[in-house]
């Protein structure tokens, strides 16, 4: 968390653990890995830098044997190896932590860790090991828990044990925070400097947060389209740098800087004032946008002016018996930016499908605009005035199968048809309309939506409910997997849309985005509201401790 | 900020693609692909039937030619196999129905007979003279069809059975069903004459219901069936293409949780898709039982096997209902021909068996060409899309 804790760079030994030289690779037409060069040393911290789509995935994976190079050459210790299959990889030590963990939940931890291995299975033997690895990383675990039973952190844990097990030599992780509290990302990086202090292990790891590269990693190298375009020591290089080297221009500070991961989320360290101003404007925007919002309804006049665009009362959901919202109340004013934030897990996705009306809560209301919705009813939060940029795009935010104008009009049929004929001409009046409108690339309106970039899928799916001109839009982690780019184009209209005097809650676990967008900011934790902090007085430390379902 | 091209601007030829065709890959590398395998394929097929037919005696070039006089070398010919070609394209038109909005109904052979027993009933017992008699017994034939395909979706609705595994029980019990119907006297079994015995089928129905013929013998006849069949054809292309319900059907298809969040009331939505496939086998079911096919009685055989050859229609059509008129005019050119073709002594199996062969040659293309392409992209980290985007803006 604090920068200054960075142990100084040690004397590169000559042979560097891992050396990549000039490997390349090609799909088609896209170079997705262009001549890279990358060195990791015994005992470093080494980060990997880049935006979604440098080449990041394909570099791993061709280190994994996953996918083959057509180029270059690979040197474990000094000597070349051809790594032709995920085994291979294992056995030369090279050991890889993924995202998305690949465990099995219906087993227990030691199952899952000894998983893959060959020969008898000794219980006994296994959970000793387990305790042992565990004991030895201080990463505490009961190896004969169910992974179904643990949280996210835990079983990023157990993945952790069954790589260390091996005793890898290369131990690679990729985008390991995303699940984790910051509490949780602290411990990993904790352990993650004693393994390669005490036993020398080489570790990658793979960001696309230039606050947690910057706090953990010894060295760093960035990647865009494929190259490497930056190679140095992180301490001596700024957050600022490594943003400009990602992006490959200036960057502004604001909601740029918080797509990129660089706001302040530890106590302002010196020569930070950069970011400083960031807060300061930051908090301005937030006054502006409560200005804003008062406008419309002292205009207005009516007693309905005066209700939240969204209210939730004592929503409970439960998923298969298990209670995933409990009690659950929040407010957005019309013209407010609300966050709710939380780690990944804590009911954020109960609370998704019951706003896209494919869930009906157990107990509690919604209402819209003052008005009570009957949630049992299809459609009728759409229909309300709730628009909403669904956390899963792909599970009912798109049909990907049809055509890009098909999806823009979809949920407003109404508007484009009569007699029950779709009018094609409406339809394609209107898909091109909002397509110009919210800056939708695509080949033809015709195009399955399929084949756009999830940029453009998710400016499609905000022009669609955008454009149904709602009174509250929830957006449920609405810059999951897009570049930077196309989040500061969602930051920016998210804004717009909140100016325009529509209440916006935002779903969010990314501490920066809900810190650069909101003016309030509440956490959810185990299903509940655990507190609610306007922004101004929102800190990491306090929403972590929220978070973690304490009282702040 | 990339220069941004809007959707609009880049659209091409956008009026010669209406969007009905989007389920195929039409100009892309996969489709010429999937066009150079089809045909592989049916020489394969065509090689393989031959040398069956070799191995069994026969004399393949004897067969072809017996298949060609059989089914379109005249008008009679013609007449047969166009006789065929009307149920089979009805129940093939049902099936596109359900499959856009993502169920499988396989159970048409049972609706027919439904179908063909509710017609049988309603125009044996019905008191209406002249056409209106016709058109009664194509509705009723309609409505148990539907009713029958709506008892899968009931139990899909309230009790979560797979509508594969409904649709295809119930054929049994449909045959049971239309067997007690033609084996009890209550019901529709046929009067007795003098004291000669009962054979298991339902008096022959009165001229008034049955369906008429365009052209005279030996004349190509057009049998009013098919009229009705490449009528529905078209309707459901069109509807499925243009209307609203079309494309919430198609949404359905595509993607349930999209539609139910889009406010469709998708249960309804396809438990009336389902009902609708099942009236379109109950109105095939109506045209073997009023068309010059059969001996116009209600029979427990009747179906033919018309259900599950308008399946594989529709399967070879790819679920689009235009491009399963001429598929269900190959079909009839089979039947016609294969009935032509076991009266010169090659066994009346083998002609399935190169039915069989055949759709297989059509069939697969596209699916092993999809698993290599898949294969192939995810080999290679599946990125075409950055590729795209960056080709237009």
């Amino acid at each position: 968390m604090i920068i200054d804790e960075r142990v100084a760079e040690p004397a590169p030994p000559p042979e560097p653990a891992l050396r990549l030289r000039g490997i390349r690779k090609r799909y088609g037409p896209i170079v997705a890995s262009d001549g890279v060069d990358l060195d990791v040393h015994h005992g470093e911290i080494h980060g990997l830098l880049g935006e979604n789509g440098a080449g990041k995935s394909t570099l791993m994976k061709i280190l994994l044997g996953l996918v083959h190079r057509d180029e270059g050459t690979i040197l474990l210790n000094g000597e070349p190896a051809s790594i032709t299959s995920p085994q291979d990889a294992a056995a030369r030590g090279i050991g890889m932590v993924h995202q998305h963990f690949s465990l099995i939940e219906a087993l227990t931890v030691w199952e899952n860790v000894i998983l893959g291995d060959t020969g008898g299975i000794d219980r006994e033997a296994a959970c000793g090991q387990v305790a042992e690895v565990s004991v030895r990383y201080g990463l505490p675990i009961d190896p004969l828990a169910r992974v179904e039973s643990l949280s996210a952190g835990e079983r990023q844990r157990v993945e952790l044990i069954k790589c260390l097990r091996r005793d890898p030599s290369v131990l690679i992780l990729d985008e390991p925070t995303s699940v984790l509290t910051q509490a949780e990302s602290s411990e990993l990086f904790t352990v993650l400097r004693h393994v390669v202090r005490t036993e020398r292990r080489a570790v990658i790891l793979i960001s696309h947060k230039l606050a947690e590269i910057a706090e953990a990693t010894d060295r760093v190298t960035v990647l865009r389209r494929g190259r490497v375009v930056f190679h140095g020591v992180t301490a001596d290089t700024g957050p600022r740098e490594l943003a400009r080297q990602m992006v490959g221009r200036e960057v502004s500070l604001g909601a740029e800087a918080a797509a990129l991961g660089i706001l302040p989320v530890g106590p302002a360290a010196d020569g930070r004032a950069a970011d400083g101003r960031a807060e300061v404007g930051r908090a301005e925007v937030g006054r502006a946008e409560v200005g804003r919002a008062d406008a419309p309804g002292a205009g207005d006049g009516a007693p309905a002016a005066a209700a939240p665009a969204l209210r939730l009362r004592e929503l409970t959901v439960t998923v298969d018996g298990v209670a995933r919202l409990t009690d659950f109340s929040l407010d957005v004013a019309p013209g407010e930016i609300v966050a709710l934030y939380g780690v990944e897990g804590n009911g954020q996705t109960a609370l998704g499908d019951l706003l896209a009306g494919l869930v009906v809560p157990d107990k509690g209301t919604v209402e819209i605009a003052g008005r009570p919705v009957a949630l049992d009813r299809p459609g009728a939060l759409h229909r309300a005035g709730l628009g909403i940029i669904p956390e899963d795009r792909h599970g009912h935010g798109v049909v990907l199968d049809m055509s890009v104008a098909e999806n823009l009009v979809m949920k407003s049929l109404d508007g484009v048809s009569g007699r029950g004929f779709v009018s094609r001409r409406r339809m394609y009046a209107t898909a091109r309309r909002l397509a110009e409108e919210f800056a939708i690339t695509a080949p033809s309106l015709d195009a399955p939506v399929r084949s756009l970039s999830g940029g453009n899928q998710q400016r499609l799916v905000l022009a669609r409910e955008l454009s149904a001109g709602p009174s509250v839009l929830v957006a449920a982690q609405p810059t999951h997997g897009l570049d930077v780019g196309a989040i500061e184009d969602m930051y920016r209209r998210l804004r717009a849309a909140a100016a325009s005097g529509v209440g916006v809650l935002l779903i969010s676990t990314e501490l920066e985005e809900v810190m650069a967008l909101a003016s309030r900011i509440a956490v959810i934790s185990a299903g509940r509201v655990a507190g609610v902090l306007p922004t101004g007085e929102a800190t990491a430390e306090r929403l972590g401790m929220l978070v973690g379902g304490m009282a702040a | 900020m990339t220069s941004h091209v809007p959707a609009g601007a880049t659209s091409k030829g956008r009026k010669g693609n209406p969007a009905g065709r989007r389920a195929l890959p039409l100009p892309g590398p996969g489709f010429w692909w999937t066009a150079a395998v089809t045909v592989a394929g049916v020489l394969v097929a065509l090689a393989l039937s031959s040398a069956l037919i070799a191995a069994t005696g026969g004399s393949p070039a004897d067969s072809v030619a017996a298949l060609f006089q059989g089914s379109v070398a005249d008008a009679t010919a013609w007449t047969s196999t166009l006789l065929y070609t009307a149920p089979l394209l009805l129940v093939a038109v049902g099936t596109c129905v359900a499959a856009r909005s993502g169920l499988f109904n396989i159970g048409q052979e049972g609706q027919v007979l439904i179908g063909a027993m509710a017609g049988a009933w309603v125009g044996l017992r019905l008191a209406v003279t002249g056409p209106a008699l016709l058109v009664c017994v194509l509705v009723a034939a309609m409505l148990a069809g539907a009713a029958w395909a709506g008892l899968s979706a009931l139990m899909h609705r309230y009790r979560g059975v797979n509508v594969v595994v409904s649709t295809l029980l119930m054929t049994f019990i449909a045959q049971q069903v239309v067997a007690f119907a033609v084996n009890t006297p209550a019901l529709l079994q046929e009067s007795r004459i003098g004291d000669g015995t009962l054979a298991p089928q339902s008096n022959p129905l009165p001229p008034s219901a049955l369906l008429g013929s365009f052209g005279e013998y030996p004349a190509l006849q057009v049998n009013g069936g098919l009229v009705l069949a490449v009528a529905g054809a078209v309707i459901v292309a069109v509807a499925l293409s243009r209307s609203r319900w079309g494309f919430k059907l198609t949404m359905l298809g595509h993607n349930p949780d999209a539609a139910r969040h889009a406010g469709f009331r998708t249960t309804l939505l396809g438990g009336g898709a389902l009902a609708l496939s099942g009236a379109f086998a109950g109105l095939a079911g109506a045209v073997l039982l009023t068309s010059p096919i059969g001996v116009n009685r209600l029979q427990p055989g009747m179906a033919m096997n018309i259900g599950w050859d308008g399946l594989l229609v529709a399967l070879v059509a790819r679920n689009r209902p235009l491009l399963a008129v001429p598929v269900a005019a190959l079909f009839g050119v089979l039947r016609s021909g294969g009935s032509f073709l076991a009266a010169t002594g090659v066994p009346a199996f083998l002609v399935d068996v190169v039915k069989a062969l055949l759709v297989l040659a059509f069939v697969a293309p596209p699916v092993v060409v999809g698993m290599v392409r898949r294969r192939r992209m995810a080999r290679a980290g599946a990125k075409p899309v950055p590729a795209l985007e960056e080709a237009i803006a």
